[in-house]
């Protein structure tokens, strides 16, 4: 292995096969291709607008990918994104806590839920697609019986600053989702944290008796998880100033699409945040594209399905045959 | 491979153990919640409205059985919901254009098998995770229907198309066919080597390859299998009905994909087998239909479900982890 | 170890049960929402005219002056397809044809999510169409694009489900609610008898039309068929197996004591409509709900379902194109009491700024071939 690994180093550059660099290769192609096409496509306005709209879905992705380099998943983000949603309007209107309590409140609510099963899956061995896809119905069951499906609206001006205002001309939201991606970039990459999760998802077995805490790790990624499904729930209600039950129906699988697409592997063991952020924009500028260039929903859905497959095809077969 | 050796251990085992598989306490829970709310509400026994809860849901508990392969051999299949959608639809639209009903039942299961085999294929010799192929799949099927068709439901379907309503020795079709796929696959993966197969390359396809098994061809096979479970399904779900809406069911992959793994089906591949599936699509149905018998407030069905399907699942992870716990010992 | 966790989760799941079978005993039905009602007169009166509203829409930013020149417009509904937003893209379609200088086209999420709507939304104003239409998923989360689609000088007109009024110009309403809600109570106390009790089965309990028609028939029905008995109401997404299997459980559950389903949608009712005809329930249980036409034929035709309520969603699509044009030529201005609407003549403004389609209309065995969507 070692021997193959000093053949590469000789014929190509490491970072040059790295599936992320190839991806964001296809990136810039399919970029300037319909950059071509539609000249409202390639503007500062449009780009920044569209990290706007993939801000949830991002901050859902950062902890995904270290979920998913561990081995494990987790179906529930989209449910507790609705809960924590019903919790920010509930505990606001009903308990009368003030707005910033109760912003503090729902996240707490998102963290706990994914504390929760952090907890059965460390302690019950339940395994994590088993587990939150029971807790994918139970959180989105306990926001319709909560809500009693209704909605809190009316939030003051400033609580919109967050999911529509702007800083420095930037959406406020995508700050916060990049402060996080270098934050959760440098976690993966450079601490102690990080390569314990990649021990974590090659060989579990061999962590343990390399002394790793797995469970506690486990359970620290499960509940950032909850925390980021709450905050991308806060970000969610400021940009459309309403709360619903059905918040964040399906993210799970954009989450996991974006993270799957971005070279992490499903079996554990690889990935990088980086490949998780080129696959959330991939999806997000090539869904925006094909629309400015007057492709309908329907295709544009069907074009996403052969891009995910397609991009993962060649960029495995390209990195393979390097090797 | 803890696969293989409970079915080489299988025959010794005592009845008492067997009774405390998975299929049996599935069995009993289903058996139980129905006693229980029979005491709350005795209409719930009523032998129409269990045949009714059957009926309803067996394309359910008959497109879980393919699901269950696909992830017994250690893969996963986010598609199926919008492959039936899509079946249905072909399946009606020829019904509709004058085919031969015969025709119209057989399109959806030859292209069933079709489409997942193709999807197999790129998984075992592309080496593509299944997630990402069938994510893929999904939305390409998903998008590609309502290109097609417009969304334009299918009505006035012919009379004789309806196999649904049908009914063989006085057992109404859906139900006589969710026993007879359910008992079908159970005995082919259990005495049969390609049955047995499914298994040794779930638990460890490299030990699998050297056992003379080769994954690549099982996994195609796996998903060619799943497909012809997801075109039976088709029939059942599309010709119950006298409209086809042309679109894909909502959260069908996530109904049968939890049908599954609460059947049994460990979602690392490798354990498990369709009689669980089953019961767990039975069961799955029976506490939606018992929550509206016993008067939960409609806006809290949702979480009791969900409360019970997690109760369920950690009770079953107990007993394994005990069992496993008494193997070392032994 | 294994008993404990058994036991804690059964036990959790039992007490939230529990906790919910108690929160049952609630004064509304269920599936409604807690806006005020206003219940129309008893009886086959006219309905009195409200008092007039002073305009409350919207009004875009400087918009191009563009009158009677050709414009491009996208129609985005809740979702695309099912048959009720084919019939209202088809009126759409035909209104652009009409009129000649409207290029119209629908597109929209496959499902109704509303933030996959407000992406559809959002790429549209991008690529710089001179005309929104939309049926909303969520009144008040579509409103900052919508506003923001005004801010650029986009016009906007809603049809189907309303934004709030600031967000639009203008908003095509099929019918009010409460006329609606009339229809539909007076429809099932002819059926089934003043003195019986019926169901509901509906898509989800945060739709706002569904909910807001659902409070509206508790208001009628409380003022004007005092003794018809609410039973319960039961959710059944837009999927049609789901629909038919609540329907079929309602029909178990209840026995003789069940009169009448009220289906609250397009699938709901064929699908409660087919439950009933599968229990051999027909002319014992009334069906009566919203529904299109080639759906329901069958049980119309076997006499299973005598009415069904509608408004026509292709003429609800062309009210809406004339509508849109109307606000773009500079015809239709805030203050304006009516509007000319092609084949349909002259619509009025009701409620500020809403223009009103008409009543409901009902399907019945004598007219209902005529219908193909």
């Amino acid at each position: 292995m070692s021997a193959l690994a000093e053949r590469n180093a000789r014929r190509a550059p490491k970072w040059l096969t790295r599936h992320e660099t190839l991806l964001a290769l296809i990136l810039i192609v399919a970029l300037i291709g319909l950059g071509e096409f539609n000249s409202r496509f390639l503007t500062v306005e449009n780009l920044l607008n569209q990290g706007r709209l993939m801000t949830e879905i991002g901050l859902i992705a950062l902890p995904m990918t270290f979920i998913i380099i561990t081995g494990g998943i987790d179906l529930s983000v989209g449910a507790i994104v609705g809960l924590s949603a019903v919790m920010l309007g509930y505990s606001w209107k009903n308990f009368g806590f003030p707005l910033p309590l109760a912003i503090v409140f729902a996240l707490a609510v998102g963290g706990l839920a994914g504390f929760v099963n952090g907890f059965v899956i460390t302690r019950v061995k339940v395994p994590p697609l088993i587990m939150t896809i029971a807790t994918l119905a139970l959180y989105r069951g306990l926001a319709e019986g909560i809500s009693q499906a209704r909605s809190v609206r009316g939030y003051p001006e400033w609580f919109y600053v967050l999911g529509q205002g702007e800083v420095f001309g930037v959406p406020t939201q995508l700050l916060i989702l990049i402060v996080l991606i270098v934050i959760a970039g440098v976690a993966l990459d450079r601490t102690t944290f990080g390569r314990s999760l990649y021990a974590i998802g090659s060989n579990e077995t061999a962590a343990r008796y390399s002394a790793l805490d797995v469970d506690r790790t486990k359970l620290v990624i499960y509940t950032l998880s909850g925390l980021a499904s709450g905050l991308a729930a806060i970000v969610l209600v400021s940009r459309v100033t309403t709360t619903r039950m059905d918040m964040g129906m399906g993210y799970e699988l954009d989450a996991i699409a974006a993270v799957v697409l971005g070279g992490t592997s499903i079996f554990g063991g690889a990935g990088t945040i980086w490949g998780t952020v080129i696959g959330l924009v991939m999806i997000q500028l090539l869904k925006n594209g094909l629309a400015l260039t007057g492709v309908k929903g329907d295709a544009t859905i069907v074009v996403i399905g052969v891009a995910l497959i397609l991009s993962v095809l060649i960029a495995s077969s390209l990195q393979r045959r390097r090797e | 491979m803890s696969a293989l050796s409970v079915t080489a251990a299988a025959p010794r085992a005592s009845l008492l153990r067997r009774l405390a598989s998975q299929e049996a306490l599935l069995a009993l829970a289903v058996i139980g919640l129905a006693i229980a709310v029979g005491f709350v509400n005795p209409r719930f026994l009523a032998y129409r409205n269990l045949a009714d809860i059957l009926l309803g849901n067996a394309y359910i508990a008959i497109a879980a059985i393919g699901m269950s392969m696909v992830i017994i051999s250690g893969n996963i299949d986010i598609s199926v919901g919008a492959l039936i959608g899509v079946l249905a639809t072909v399946s009606g639209s020829l019904a509709v254009a004058g085919a031969p009903i015969l025709v119209c039942w057989l399109v959806p299961l030859v292209l069933g098998v079709v489409i997942m085999a193709a999807q197999g294929a790129v998984v075992a010799y592309l080496r593509i995770p299944a997630i990402v192929v069938t994510l893929g799949m999904m939305s390409i099927l998903k998008g590609g229907l309502i290109s097609v068709t417009g969304g334009k439901w299918i009505t006035d379907l012919p009379q004789g198309f309806h196999l649904a309503d049908l009914s063989l020795f006085g057992a109404p079709m859906p139900v006589v066919i969710m026993v007879a796929a359910t008992a079908l696959a159970a005995l082919w993966m259990r005495w049969s080597p390609s049955g047995r197969a499914i298994y040794a390359t779930g638990g460890n396809a490299e030990a699998a390859r050297l056992c003379g098994v080769n994954p690549q061809r099982t996994v195609v096979m796996v998903f060619a299998i799943h497909g012809l479970f997801a075109g039976i399904a088709t029939l059942v779900y599309a010709t119950q009905l006298r409209v086809i809406q042309s679109t894909t069911p909502p959260g069908l992959e996530l109904t049968v994909i939890t049908a599954s793994v609460v059947g049994g089906v460990s979602i690392l591949g490798g354990v498990g087998t369709v009689v669980g599936s089953t019961l767990a699509a039975i069961l799955i149905a029976e506490i939606t239909s018992a929550l509206v018998f016993i008067d939960v407030s409609p806006y809290w069905t949702d979480a009791v479900r969900g409360a019970l399907i997690l109760a369920t699942v950690v009770a079953d992870i107990q007993r394994r982890r005990r069992r496993a716990e008494r193997g070392v010992r032994v | 170890m294994k008993a404990r966790y058994l036991l804690s989760g059964t036990a959790a799941a039992i007490a939230l049960a529990a906790f919910a079978t108690g929160a049952n005993a609630a004064s509304k039905w269920d599936g409604g929402d807690e806006l005020p009602t206003s219940a129309l007169e008893c009886g086959t009166g006219a309905a009195a005219a409200a008092a007039p509203m002073k305009y409350d829409g919207g009004q875009p930013t400087n918009p191009p002056a563009l009158a009677g020149k050709e414009i491009t417009v996208v129609d985005v509904p809740k979702l695309i397809g099912i048959g009720y937003f084919n019939a209202t893209s088809k009126g759409i379609q035909d209104a652009a044809k009409e009129l000649g200088n409207v290029k119209a086209k629908t597109d929209g999420p496959t499902e109704a999510k509303i933030d996959e709507q407000i992406k559809f939304i959002d790429n549209y104003i991008t690529s710089g169409v001179n005309g929104i239409l939309f049926a909303a998923n969520d009144p008040v989360a579509i409103a900052p694009v919508l506003k923001k689609a005004l801010s650029k000088g986009i016009h906007v007109v809603g049809y189907d489900a309303n934004s709030t009024p600031d967000a639009r110009e203008w908003f095509v309403n099929q019918s009010p609610f409460n006329g609606i809600a009339k229809a539909m109570v007076d429809a099932m106390a002819k059926e089934t008898g003043e003195d019986a009790g019926f169901a509901i089965v509906t898509s989800t309990f945060t739709t706002p039309n569904q909910a807001r028609w659902i409070a509206e028939m508790q208001a009628y029905a409380a003022k004007c068929h005092p003794k018809l008995k609410w039973l319960e109401t039961v959710e059944a997404q837009e999927d049609n197996n789901l629909s038919f299997n609540q329907a079929t459980t309602l029909i178990n559950k209840h026995g003789d004591k069940l009169k009448g389903i009220f289906g609250m949608t397009s699938v709901a009712t064929p699908a409660s409509a087919e439950a009933v005809t599968k229990a051999g329930q027909c002319g014992k249980i009334a069906v009566v709900g919203l529904a299109t036409p080639n759906a329901m034929k069958p049980y119309v035709h076997s006499e299973c379902v005598k009415s069904v309520v509608l408004w026509n969603p292709i003429d609800l699509g062309y009210a809406a194109g004339y509508v849109l044009r109307a606000a773009v030529d500079g015809k239709l201005k805030p203050g304006d009491t009516s509007v000319e609407a092609g084949k349909l003549g002259k619509l009025n403004v009701i409620n500020g700024s809403e223009i009103l389609l008409g009543a409901p209309f009902i399907y019945d065995k004598g007219n209902i071939d005529k219908f193909d969507f």
